[in-house]
């Protein structure tokens, strides 16, 4: 009896979908414009409302460390100048940068640095259309930070080993 | 009274493609050149990017007059300026972006988005000419 049979999955889907479909509330129109307005806006997203993912954590990570690399070339045309000038801008420049609060910035900047390059690679892969896959994004994600971590280590090995 | 024209619209930006809202705002249709331009400079940051790093790892350990003869010759002069206004040029595009999304205000992001302009004009026009002078100087 197929007919039965549809009839009672019809039925089923019904059910399914009067569980996953939120009340209607277009009816009376303040109630949607009180849940317009109430609505959490974005960008500021995911630390309150969505649950943590690897991909949106390392999706902000990206604006921030860009934003901070793009602070840090200020620094660059500083020290650029301070070579180009010597004397003594150059020590001074020297002595901020070997200082305690120098390398901390400098320890930041590497991190931000190897981060944005190595997830600026993955963007690159997006925008050719590979690994969109959820399962392949975290994991190209977790990729990125274990990469990050090697980079930043080796980095700083080389400069208080050589 | 509703005015689609009025220069405070804080949606002017964002609807780009509502032609009424875009009327004042030039054609909105160079989305795709700022995109390629993002993406262009990124491949090309990858090589520079990890030169610049390596350099820079291998300067940490010698001192300025090393430093000096180093962004004085040929390769590493032109190469750095070539980073330094390519990751300009990508921060450019990127933070006007962040700008784009964090901004609503037009009047605060324009004064923003002039701000960004001029300080990377000058960064890149600093960085390049103190590379020139070490390098012309040699």
């Amino acid at each position: 009896m197929p007919t039965a049979t549809s009839a009672a999955s019809k039925a089923k889907t019904q059910a399914k979908l009067a569980v996953v479909t939120p009340p209607r509330a277009a009816s009376d129109p303040k109630t949607s414009d009180q849940r317009t307005v109430q609505r959490p806006l974005s960008p500021f997203m995911f630390p309150t409302w969505y649950r943590f993912q690897i991909t949106s954590a390392l999706s902000i990570l990206h604006r921030i460390t860009g934003i901070g690399l793009a602070l840090g070339s200020i620094v660059l045309a500083w020290w650029l100048i301070a070579v180009a000038a010597g004397g003594e801008l150059f020590a001074a420049t020297h002595a901020f940068i070997v200082s305690p609060i120098g390398l901390l910035l400098l320890f930041c900047w590497s991190i931000a640095f190897f981060y944005h390059l190595c997830n600026g690679v993955r963007h690159l892969a997006w925008d050719a259309g590979h690994g969109f896959e959820l399962r392949t994004a975290a994991r190209s994600g977790y990729a990125v930070v274990a990469a990050t971590v090697l980079l930043t280590v080796l980095a700083w090995l080389y400069v208080f080993l050589a | 009274m509703q005015k689609p024209r009025s220069l405070s619209n804080p949606a002017a930006l964002r609807d780009a493609t509502v032609l009424r809202h875009v009327s004042q705002l030039g054609s909105a249709r160079d989305g795709l050149r700022e995109w390629r331009l993002q993406r262009l400079t990124a491949i090309a940051l990858i090589p520079l990017g990890l030169y610049f790093a390596a350099s820079v790892l291998w300067l940490a350990t010698s001192d300025r007059m090393t430093a000096a003869a180093w962004l004085g010759s040929p390769v590493p002069a032109l190469l750095v300026m070539l980073f330094v206004v390519a990751a300009l040029v990508h921060a450019l595009v990127g933070l006007r972006s962040v700008l784009l999304d964090y901004v609503h205000t037009r009047s605060r992001r324009l004064a923003a988005d002039l701000f960004v302009r001029a300080a990377v004009v000058i960064l890149a026009g600093a960085s390049v000419l103190a590379v020139l002078k070490l390098f012309l100087g040699h």
